[in-house]
C-alpha cells in the first residue's frame, strides 16, 4: 500500500509539473530555454538602438563584387559594412570564452531544426552561404559573392576557394546542392516550409558555383541563406545515412566554421577548439568556446557577475538597468540572431467566436488595452509599441501609416456599447492562454486589469508550450492568446505565415486567428515575388494599412532583446550565429 | 532470508509493469503534443504530418500503447526526442551527476538529524530541543529555490568564497586531485542547500521514535541497573527508534533517483532532476516515462531493503512474530 502511494505520489507530481511548469519552477524561465523548442517564437529581440553598445562592428571595405558583366545584377553583395572587427594584434590571440546556454541542444545538427540551442551552438561550427547583420542585411559567408536575375527566378553563387572541412575534406558546390536537397529541403522545418514549393532545381556547373532556379520570381531568397536557416553540411558525412534525423554523425559534426567539436558533457558543457584551417584568413581569434548549460536566468546573471561566463544571450529585462552601472560588463542590443528576429507579442482574437465578428469589440480591445503599461511594467522599456503587424525595424518594409489604437478607455466604452454589450458590470468573459514561462503571464495579468476597466472578464490561463500549441492550433479552443511572433528577416517568412489564408490548421504558429481575406493572399503573394525593394516595401505597407483596419489581431510591443558580455571581450557579433568567431579578451 | 527476497522480487514484477503503464496513460492523457520541440518552427503541414508518421504519433492512442508495451517487454524504454537518441542511454549518462550531489547530501543529512534529533528528544523542552524543533520547521517552511538563491547571493556574490554555478570551472581544465577540488569546491551550496531540504524529516522522525521509546519500561530498568543516561539513549533508545527512521531515509533514497528539479536548476547542476523536468516541458515521451519507470523500481527497492533492514535491525521482524 506504502508503495502504491509512493508511486502516485510521483504521478501526482508529474501531471502537476506537466500542467503548470511554473509552479515547479518559481524562477522566472526565459522563453528561449524552452527545452528543444525553438528559437523564432520567444526570443525578444528587435531593438532600437543596434549596434550602439557593439564594440564589434567596425566597418569593413566592401569585398570585391565579383559580377560577370553579362548577368544583369539586381543585388549586389556587402555594400554595407560587414560586421567584422578592426584588425587584432596577435597578443590578444587565444583564452577560452565562455558561453551561457539555457538547455542542452541534443544534438549538433542544424540542418534539421530550427531550435535555438542547436543553432547557438552551431553556429559557431558551421556556415550558411551568408551570413546577416543586425538589419538583416546579407554579407559573404561561404558565397564571396553572388547575382539575382533580373526576373528573380535565378540565384547564382560563388563559393569561396580553398575551404575545407574540419575533416580536412575540400567544401564544394556538391555539398551545398546536397545539403538543400537531402537535408535542409525534407527536414529544416521553416527552410522546407519556405521553400520546396518553389525552388525548381539547384545546378552545379563547377566546383564553386552553385545555381538556384526558381519557378516564380522569388525576392527574399538571400535572408534564408544564413547559419540558423540554411547551414551547409559536408556530403560526404551524410550521403548514404540511414536516417539524417537520428544519424550518429549528428554528435560529431563536421562543420567549416571557425570552431570545431571537442567534447560534449550532456547537460553541462560542449567545448569548441579552434579551427586552424578556417577559410576566413587570420579568423578566429579565441583557442576555445565553452557553452556552459545553465537553465535558470538569474544564475546566468550572476555568473557573469562573477566572471564565470563571458556572454549570455539574453539579460532578463528587470535586470539591464541594474547591469548598466557595471562596469565590468558591456549590454548589447540586437535584432536578431540564432533565435530569430523581430519580434512582437501578438493578441490573437479567434475568429470562431461571435463575440469577435463585430470589429468595435475588436477596436474596443486594441483601445482597452494600455501598451505603455506593458511596455514599463512587462518588458522594462526593452522595445517600443508596436503599429503594426511589420516590426519598425524592418525599415524597408514597415509602414507608420496605419490606423492606430491608443489607449483610451471612453473610447472603447463607447464602442462596446455601441456593439449591444450594454451591461454595466461584466459584459462578456472572455479566456486567454498565455504561455506559462517568461514573460506571457505579465502580459495576461496587465491585459486582464486593462479589460476589466472596460467591462470585459479575462481569464488567463497559463499553459506550458506543449499544451498551448495542439490546443490553440489543433484544437483552436480559446478566446484569445498572446503569443510572440517574429518577423525574422523577411516578412514573407515571419509575418505571411499569420495572415494568409492557406495556412490554417494544425500547423504550429501559423494563421492562429483563421483570418480569410482573399485581397491579402495576394498582396502577400505580389511581395514575395517582386525582385523591386521599394515596390515591396509598398505592397507590405498596402498589408499593414488593411490588416490594422480589419484588427485580426492586436499588436502589442515590439520586444527589444538584450545580451550581455563581460567588458573584457571584444569583437563579439551578437546578432549572427558566429557569436564567437571575431571574439577576442581584450589585455 | 533468501526465499522471502526472491518472493519481494517476483511481487515486484506486476507492480513495475503496472506502474509503467499507468505512467504511460497519465501522460499521454495530459494535454501536450511534442511535434514542436520534435520538427521545428514554421513548417508547412505536410512536413508536420510527415513527421507524426515517422515517429508513429499520428497512430491511435491505443496502438501507439501496445507499440509501447511491446517495447516495453523487450527492454526497450524508446527513444527521446529531444536527445536523438535512446532514453536509457541518456539517463544513465546524467545519474553519476545526480548521486555525486545527492549521497553527500544524504549521507550529511542523515549524520545531523539522526544526531540533532536523538539529542533533542534526551533534553524535550530544552532550549536545544527548541531551536532544533524551529529549525525544522524553518527548513520545511522556506523554499528551496529561494534558499538557493539566497545562498548564491551570500556566499558567491557577496562573499565570494564559491562558484555560482556548474559541476566545474569551465574555463580550465584542471587534472588530478585539482579537479578534485575544483568538482569538491562547486559542490558545497548545492549540498548546503539538499541538506536542509533532507534533514527535516529525519531530525523529527528521529526524536518523536526516541523520545516513544525513553517512555519505555525497558529503559526504566536499564537506568535502575545504573546504566548511565547516555549509554541508555546511545545502546538501547535509539536503535529500538530506528525502524522508522529507517523507513524515511530509504524512502528519500528512493527519491533521490529523481534528482532535485529546484537545486539542479538553480546551481546549473547536469542532473536527473533537470533531465526530467526538461522532458516533461517538451513531452520527451520516452525520457519521461523512462525516469519514472526506474524510479518505481529504485523505491520498490528500497523498500525491499528498507524491509531487510528492519529484519536485521529487529529479531521480532526476523522471526515473524
Amino acid at each position: 500500500m506504502r508503495r502504491l502511494s509512493l508511486l502516485s505520489a510521483i504521478l501526482a507530481f508529474t501531471l502537476l509539473a506537466a500542467s503548470c511548469g511554473d509552479d515547479d519552477e518559481p524562477v522566472s524561465q526565459p522563453a528561449a530555454e524552452e527545452p528543444a523548442a525553438e528559437p523564432a517564437e520567444e526570443p525578444e529581440p528587435a531593438d532600437d538602438e543596434p549596434a550602439a553598445e557593439e564594440p564589434s562592428a567596425e566597418p569593413e571595405p566592401e569585398p570585391a563584387a565579383e559580377e560577370p558583366a553579362e548577368e544583369p545584377a539586381v543585388e549586389e553583395p556587402a555594400e554595407d559594412p560587414a560586421p567584422e572587427p578592426e584588425a587584432v594584434d596577435d597578443s590578444v590571440r587565444g583564452g577560452t570564452m565562455v558561453i551561457a546556454l539555457s538547455d542542452d541542444p541534443g544534438h549538433f545538427n542544424p540542418g534539421i531544426t530550427t531550435g535555438f540551442n542547436v543553432h547557438a551552438v552551431t553556429g559557431s561550427m558551421f556556415n550558411g552561404l551568408v551570413e546577416l547583420d543586425d538589419n538583416a542585411n546579407p554579407h559573404p559567408d561561404l558565397a564571396q559573392s553572388w547575382e539575382v536575375s533580373e526576373d528573380s527566378t535565378q540565384y547564382t553563387f560563388h563559393l569561396a576557394e580553398g575551404v575545407r572541412w574540419h575533416d580536412g575534406e575540400p567544401m564544394t558546390s556538391a555539398d551545398v546542392k546536397f545539403t538543400f536537397e537531402n537535408i535542409l529541403l525534407e527536414y529544416h522545418s521553416r527552410t522546407r516550409g519556405g521553400l520546396s514549393g518553389i525552388l525548381e532545381s539547384i545546378d552545379t556547373p563547377d566546383d564553386t558555383t552553385v545555381v538556384f532556379n526558381f519557378t516564380q520570381p522569388y525576392a527574399a531568397l538571400l535572408q534564408r541563406l544564413n547559419s540558423t536557416e540554411a547551414p551547409i553540411l559536408p556530403k560526404h558525412v551524410y550521403e548514404g545515412v540511414d536516417d539524417v534525423q537520428t544519424a550518429a554523425a549528428n554528435l560529431t559534426p563536421v562543420g567549416t566554421g571557425p570552431f570545431k567539436l571537442e567534447s560534449y558533457d550532456i547537460d553541462n558543457e560542449i567545448t569548441l577548439v579552434r579551427n586552424d584551417d578556417y577559410f576566413k584568413e587570420g579568423l578566429p581569434y579565441l583557442d576555445r568556446v565553452v557553452m556552459r548549460v545553465i537553465p535558470d536566468q538569474n544564475t546566468q546573471v550572476l555568473a557573469l557577475e562573477e566572471g564565470e561566463v563571458d556572454y549570455i544571450w539574453r539579460v532578463p529585462g528587470g535586470e539591464i538597468e541594474r547591469l548598466r552601472g557595471d562596469d565590468s560588463i558591456t549590454l548589447h542590443g540586437v535584432n536578431s540572431g540564432p533565435g530569430g528576429g523581430f519580434c512582437i507579442p501578438t493578441l490573437t482574437f479567434n475568429s470562431d467566436r461571435e463575440v469577435f465578428d463585430d470589429l468595435r469589440v475588436r477596436q474596443a480591445i486594441a483601445h482597452a488595452i494600455n501598451r505603455d503599461q506593458m511596455l514599463a511594467q512587462v518588458i522594462f522599456g526593452q522595445g517600443r509599441v508596436a503599429t503594426g503587424p511589420i516590426n519598425s525595424q524592418m525599415a524597408f518594409a514597415y509602414s507608420d501609416d496605419v490606423t492606430t489604437y491608443a489607449y483610451d478607455v471612453d473610447r472603447a466604452n463607447a464602442l462596446l456599447d455601441e456593439a449591444g454589450y450594454t451591461s454595466d458590470a461584466t459584459r462578456f468573459t472572455i479566456d486567454l492562454l498565455v504561455f506559462s514561462f517568461g514573460d506571457f503571464p505579465k502580459y495576461g495579468e496587465v491585459m486582464r486589469q486593462n479589460l476589466a476597466e472596460v467591462g470585459i472578464d479575462v481569464e488567463v490561463m497559463p499553459l506550458d508550450r506543449s499544451a498551448f500549441i495542439p490546443r490553440v492550433f489543433g484544437e483552436r479552443d480559446f478566446d484569445t492568446n498572446i503569443i510572440s511572433y517574429c518577423n525574422n528577416t523577411d516578412p514573407s517568412i515571419g509575418v505571411a505565415r499569420m495572415y494568409i489564408s492557406s495556412n490554417i490548421g494544425d500547423i504550429p504558429f501559423s494563421n492562429g486567428a483563421a483570418y480569410v481575406n482573399p485581397q491579402i493572399d495576394e498582396l502577400f503573394d505580389a511581395a514575395a515575388s517582386t525582385p523591386d525593394v521599394a515596390r515591396r516595401g509598398e505592397l507590405y505597407g498596402e498589408i499593414q494599412r488593411i490588416l490594422t483596419a480589419e484588427l485580426p489581431y492586436v499588436w502589442l510591443l515590439e520586444t527589444r532583446f538584450t545580451a550581455g558580455s563581460g567588458a573584457n571581450v571584444s569583437g563579439l557579433q551578437a546578432n549572427s550565429g558566429h557569436v564567437a568567431e571575431t571574439a577576442y579578451f581584450e589585455e | 532470508m533468501v526465499r522471502y527476497t526472491v518472493r519481494r522480487l517476483l511481487q515486484a514484477v506486476p507492480l513495475v509493469f503496472g506502474a509503467s503503464v499507468v505512467t504511460w496513460i497519465l501522460i499521454h492523457a495530459a494535454p501536450g503534443d511534442p511535434i514542436v520541440a520534435l520538427a521545428g518552427e514554421d513548417g508547412d503541414a505536410g512536413y508536420y504530418a510527415m513527421m507524426r508518421e515517422r515517429f508513429g504519433l499520428d497512430r491511435p492512442l491505443h496502438e501507439q500503447f501496445f507499440v509501447y508495451l511491446g517495447r516495453l517487454v523487450q527492454g526497450d524504454l524508446g527513444f527521446s526526442y529531444r536527445q536523438n537518441r535512446s532514453a536509457v542511454g541518456v539517463i544513465l549518462d546524467q545519474l553519476p551527476a545526480t548521486l555525486l550531489l545527492m549521497v553527500p547530501a544524504l549521507a550529511i543529512a542523515t549524520v545531523i538529524g539522526i544526531s540533532v534529533g536523538t539529542l533533542a528528544a534526551a533534553r524535550k523542552n530544552s532550549t536545544l530541543d527548541n531551536s532544533a524543533r524551529t529549525a525544522t520547521l524553518l527548513g520545511h517552511a522556506v523554499p528551496v529555490f529561494w534558499l538557493s538563491q539566497v545562498l548564491l547571493l551570500l556566499f558567491a556574490l557577496r562573499f565570494d568564497w564559491f562558484p555560482v554555478q556548474g559541476r566545474n570551472d569551465a574555463r580550465t581544465d584542471y587534472e588530478g586531485l585539482r579537479a578534485v577540488l575544483d568538482v569538491a569546491h562547486h559542490m558545497v551550496l548545492p549540498v548546503v542547500a539538499l541538506v536542509t531540504v533532507y534533514v527535516p524529516p529525519i531530525m523529527r522522525v528521529t526524536r518523536a521514535a526516541v523520545i516513544e521509546n525513553l517512555d519505555e519500561m525497558y529503559i526504566r530498568a536499564a537506568r535502575a541497573r545504573g546504566q548511565s543516561r547516555r549509554r541508555v539513549l546511545i545502546r538501547h533508545a535509539l536503535p529500538n527508534a530506528m525502524l522508522p527512521i529507517v523507513t524515511v531515509i530509504g524512502s528519500q533514497i528512493g527519491f533521490m533517483f529523481a534528482g532535485s528539479v529546484l537545486v539542479e536548476t538553480v546551481f546549473a547542476w547536469p542532473g536527473l532532476g533537470r533531465l526530467l523536468l526538461s522532458a516533461i516541458l517538451a513531452r520527451d515521451f520516452a525520457i519521461i516515462t523512462a525516469m519514472l519507470l526506474m524510479l518505481s523500481v529504485t523505491i520498490i527497492l528500497m523498500n525491499l531493503i528498507t524491509d531487510l533492514v528492519y529484519s536485521l535491525l529487529d529479531p521480532r521482524v526476523r522471526h515473524g512474530t
